[in-house]
């Protein structure tokens, strides 16, 4: 274990250490370090406590955002996921902290199952996580126990149904196809990528 | 002179008439003047267009406009109320002028008891606004006359100390006695009978402050709490359009006209200037008047385009904690200065 | 004033203007239109007097379901959508999401194009933060700042869309540069791109008539004593709220949070490359917040001097597949904005279209604190705190 909290709040040489020794110290069994990006996959239980340790312990004082993902086999508006057939049919609440002084960051990751779908706040943890809570709430009817004001923060209160799930259909994409009729050129096909896939960057 | 052979009613319309006529043509020229000089302050060119050049016609149409606008009244508005106050306001503005003397013997009505009349009128004004504030059925409107009422008690207290001084010193009570006061030879260079307006001889320390808390009572910026715009949207008048709101708008400028006026006579000497006999200041003293009034107007629109607005706590307090004190050690200065002297 | 109750117009609504007043505070109804809440921002503020004793921010009016749209659209339209988050600054919202795009594909951005890009955000910087630092003295009733500030932005914009053809949503970046052909169809001629002739020349007066307005600005609001007065220790902001909070940007530093991404490790442009300071308040207050912001358009101006001087030769863009394709993973991507943090978080599937993207804009999380400051001030007060955290409807709403 080297997980003591004075050489995780230094900047780690790579994304993986830090990685490692954040979900060792929460003890999560899952992180991934990719794209510059450290996700650390929790379960619902260890979320606010994760959180408290980032804050307190790693000196992630600063509150990015909380999101989520729908991951959903049906998707009413863009492209499926990629391996649909194997998907687990999940959300997946997304929370990004960092720190106020050097970029040091991560993003707490935990599924929900969609038919019960509940998280407890982090309201106490992260003030501001107070709106983003209510903007998930709304947008993915994901319920936070413990939010001392959940209700719908851009929508009306009487709106139905939770915009950003896969299943909520896009309006303007029903009433217009797209690409629209406006489109005149033609969409390059995905299946002549190979042909068309070098053209000259600095033009002519 | 001919005054004998009119009727005393007829020459008191004709008098009305004249004066009304002369300052609401004043404070037509003080819109054109705030539009475009607020213009050059902030480098652009202002009315333009209207009239031919310089948009000399822009204030006139300006009053077409609104003329033309739906005159609106909240339904949760008190009506009567809401219609009266800006003729309220406007009124308490106008009858100011009936005691500015614009020449030696050219003024509408010489009042012994002149300052006593203008400060006693000048406050309806503020009475206009609080209806309108109360009328309007509006919370930024509430906000706005309530704010106009406090700064009216805050702002009244330091005109009014500032006045006694100068009637402590001029032994008067009437503008045109005060005017004759500032007339006075004070002393003499090289065969040169040198007089001083009241701003240059004794109440510099009224004068600083009259022109402060006559910005407060005119509501101008820094004090323009009881408009606020980018807080109460336009406070007291939030609520009203049309002609009733040009009402406002052209009672806003003759109560800077007015008091800027009152400002020319008490202190700078009103109409007279020196080495200008007093019979060609029966014709040239209105444009000298002007002109002083011009003065002040040109300060009142520099301080307005420069300033931002200070807060309500620290309106008052400027009032209570400066302002007052300065004008009563001002009294206590220019009376022992009279004893003395 | 019986008469309001049996012409039965009590309950038009619980925010509304024109309700009769219960009890000893009244609800005192802020925007959505309103002169100084930007837009349509909506406050909800219960006041005793003048004083606010509750207030609750409501938002929405301007939301445009950007996360949604997203979803529908290819990478190369989302530049489109995602300039007109913060319009204010646009160009420089499109930085970090194509960052992210090109991080994900595993393109790196040529040189040339990364220095053109910091350049056109710095621009875009002191663009925003004339804009703020001109409008801030209006919420305070001076009006005349304005107009000189503008005055001299309208140089920068120029310049700005002297490279982009677009003045606030320039949609010029592209994965592995900037845009490098105008033209288009079948039929017409590609015709090159690039910095327009005489733009070094036109960036360098731009940069002198910004200092000029910040010199006038010095003279006309820095120094000022009502300004002092209405701003000085009204709507602080502690350090440990600010973080918390999420507030990011000049609203930060101004709280003392010694941060800027533009010179951490995972810079998104060559930052490095230059000498500048990051500037901190100490009081967290409105003033701080404002002084911040003039000082970090000076900062921004020696940035781009530096800048012009030392762009390199080279294409515009890297090579990159016509269609685009990202390959499945995700990432997050964060640039320091005018206003903040703003930052994207991607969930690529492998597809032309991402499958879930994540819009952290800065205003939504600066403003968020406002129902904690604004409590016991006065209304006056109430404005100087809003305008000093330089938010954008769009940038909150999304």
């Amino acid at each position: 274990m080297t997980d003591s909290p004075s050489e995780t709040t230094e900047a780690p040489n790579t994304l993986g250490t830090f990685a490692a020794d954040f979900a060792a110290l929460v003890g999560a069994e899952r992180w991934t370090a990719d794209h510059g990006t450290v996700h650390v996959y929790l379960s619902r239980d260890q979320w606010v406590a994760a959180a408290t340790a980032a804050r307190d312990e790693t000196e992630l004082a600063f509150f990015s955002f909380l999101s989520a993902v729908d991951w959903a086999k049906e998707v009413a508006v863009g492209e499926p996921a990629d391996d649909v057939e194997n998907l687990d049919e999940r959300y997946e609440v997304l929370c990004r902290l960092s720190s106020g002084t050097d970029d040091t960051a991560l993003i707490l990751s935990t599924s929900l199952a969609k038919d019960d779908a509940w998280l407890d706040s982090l309201v106490s943890v992260y003030a501001g996580a107070a709106w983003h809570e209510r903007e998930t709430a709304e947008m993915f009817g994901i319920d936070f126990h413990g939010h001392p004001n959940l209700i719908n923060l851009y929508l009306p209160q009487e709106f139905e149904g939770h915009p950003l799930r896969k299943s909520f259909a896009l309006g303007a994409r029903e009433v217009k196809p797209w690409p629209g009729k406006v489109d005149v050129e033609e969409l390059p096909s995905t299946e002549n990528v190979e042909a068309a896939a070098q053209t000259d960057g600095e033009g002519s | 002179m001919i005054v004998a052979a009119v009727p005393f009613a007829l020459w008191l319309a004709a008098k009305a008439v004249v004066t009304l006529g002369l300052m609401l043509g004043v404070v037509l020229v003080v819109i054109w003047a705030e539009l475009k000089w607020s213009a050059h302050i902030q480098s652009r060119v202002g009315p333009w267009y209207v009239g031919g050049r310089y948009g000399w016609l822009h204030p006139i149409a300006e009053a077409l406009k609104f003329l033309q606008k739906e005159d609106l009244v909240p339904e949760a508005a008190d009506d009567k109320v809401f219609r009266l106050a800006p003729y309220v306001m406007l009124a308490g503005t106008i009858a100011t002028f009936a005691i500015i003397p614009i020449g030696p013997t050219v003024v509408a009505r010489d009042l012994d008891i002149g300052i006593f009349y203008l400060l006693a009128i000048s406050s309806l004004s503020t009475l206009g606004v609080l209806m309108a504030g109360w009328s309007s059925a509006n919370k930024y409107s509430l906000i706005g006359g309530v704010r106009a009422g406090a700064q009216l008690i805050a702002y009244e207290l330091p005109l009014i100390l500032a006045l006694v001084a100068v009637a402590i010193q001029a032994g008067t009570l009437s503008l045109n006695g005060i005017v004759a006061a500032q007339t006075e030879t004070l002393f003499t260079i090289g065969g040169f009978d040198v007089a001083l307006p009241f701003a240059l001889s004794g109440q510099f320390i009224g004068f600083v402050v009259f022109i402060i808390a006559s910005l407060a009572e005119l509501n101008r910026t820094p004090f323009d709490l009881p408009l606020a715009e980018s807080e109460l949207t336009m406070g007291y008048v939030t609520e009203y359009s049309g002609l009733r709101f040009s009402m406002f708008f052209l009672g806003e400028y003759a109560g800077v006209v007015a008091m800027a006026a009152v400002i020319s006579t008490v202190y700078l000497g009103g109409y007279w200037m020196p080495g200008i006999s007093d019979d060609a200041l029966d014709w040239l003293g209105p444009f000298i008047l002007v002109g002083k009034i011009f003065f002040i107007v040109f300060l009142y629109i520099w301080f307005r385009w420069t300033w931002p607005r200070i807060r309500e706590d620290q309106l008052q307090r400027m009032a209570w904690k400066w302002l007052i004190p300065l004008t009563l050690f001002n009294i206590m200065a220019t009376a022992t200065l009279k004893v003395v002297l | 004033m019986t008469h309001l109750d049996h012409r039965g117009i009590v309950e038009v609504s619980d925010g509304g203007v024109s309700v009769e007043l219960k009890g000893e505070t009244m609800t005192l109804n802020i925007g959505p239109q309103h002169p100084s809440t930007h837009g349509v921002l909506r406050l909800i503020a219960e006041v005793d007097g003048e004083r606010i004793a509750r207030l609750d921010p409501a938002i929405g009016y301007m939301h445009r379901g950007k996360e949604k749209l997203a979803e529908a659209r290819t990478y190369a339209q989302i530049t489109a959508l995602i300039n007109r988050i913060d319009w204010v600054s646009g160009f420089a919202n499109e930085v970090a999401f194509i960052r992210a795009v090109e991080e994900l594909v595993g393109v790196e951005p040529t040189p040339r194009a990364q220095y053109i890009r910091l350049i056109l955000t710095e621009l875009t910087r002191i663009s925003n933060h004339l804009v703020f630092a001109s409008s801030y003295p209006l919420e305070l009733g001076g009006a005349t700042a304005l107009m000189w500030a503008f005055r001299e932005r309208e140089h920068i914009m120029d310049v700005i869309e002297s490279v982009t053809g677009g003045r606030f949503h320039t949609n010029f970046n592209r994965v592995g540069g900037v845009n490098p052909v105008a033209g288009g169809g079948k039929s017409q001629k590609k015709v090159s791109l690039d910095l327009p002739a005489g733009f070094y020349a036109a960036v360098e007066n731009a940069m002198d008539r910004a200092e000029v307005a910040c010199d006038e600005l010095d003279q006309l609001v820095t120094g000022n004593e009502i300004i002092h007065m209405r701003a000085k220790g009204v709507g602080i902001i502690t350090k440990e709220d600010a973080l918390a909070y999420g507030i990011s940007g000049p609203n930060a530093r101004a709280s003392g949070v010694d941060f800027d991404l533009r010179i951490q490790e995972d810079s998104l442009l060559p930052y490095g490359d230059f000498d500048f300071d990051v500037i901190t308040g100490e009081n967290g207050d409105s003033f701080d917040r404002y002084l911040v912001r003039i000082l970090e358009i000076r900062e921004s101006i020696k940035i781009v001097r530096q800048a012009i001087g030392s762009v390199p030769d080279g294409p515009l863009q890297a090579k990159v597949p016509r269609v685009l394709k990202v390959p499945p993973g995700t990432a997050y991507v964060r640039a320091e904005n005018p206003k903040g943090e703003m930052g994207y978080y991607i969930v690529s599937q492998g597809g032309r279209i991402p499958y879930r993207l994540k819009i952290r804009s800065a205003s939504f999380s600066n403003i968020s604190i406002m129902s904690k400051i604004a409590v016991g001030q006065l209304i006056p007060d109430l404005v100087a705190t809003m305008g000093s955290l330089d938010f954008v409807l769009g940038d909150v709403d999304r």
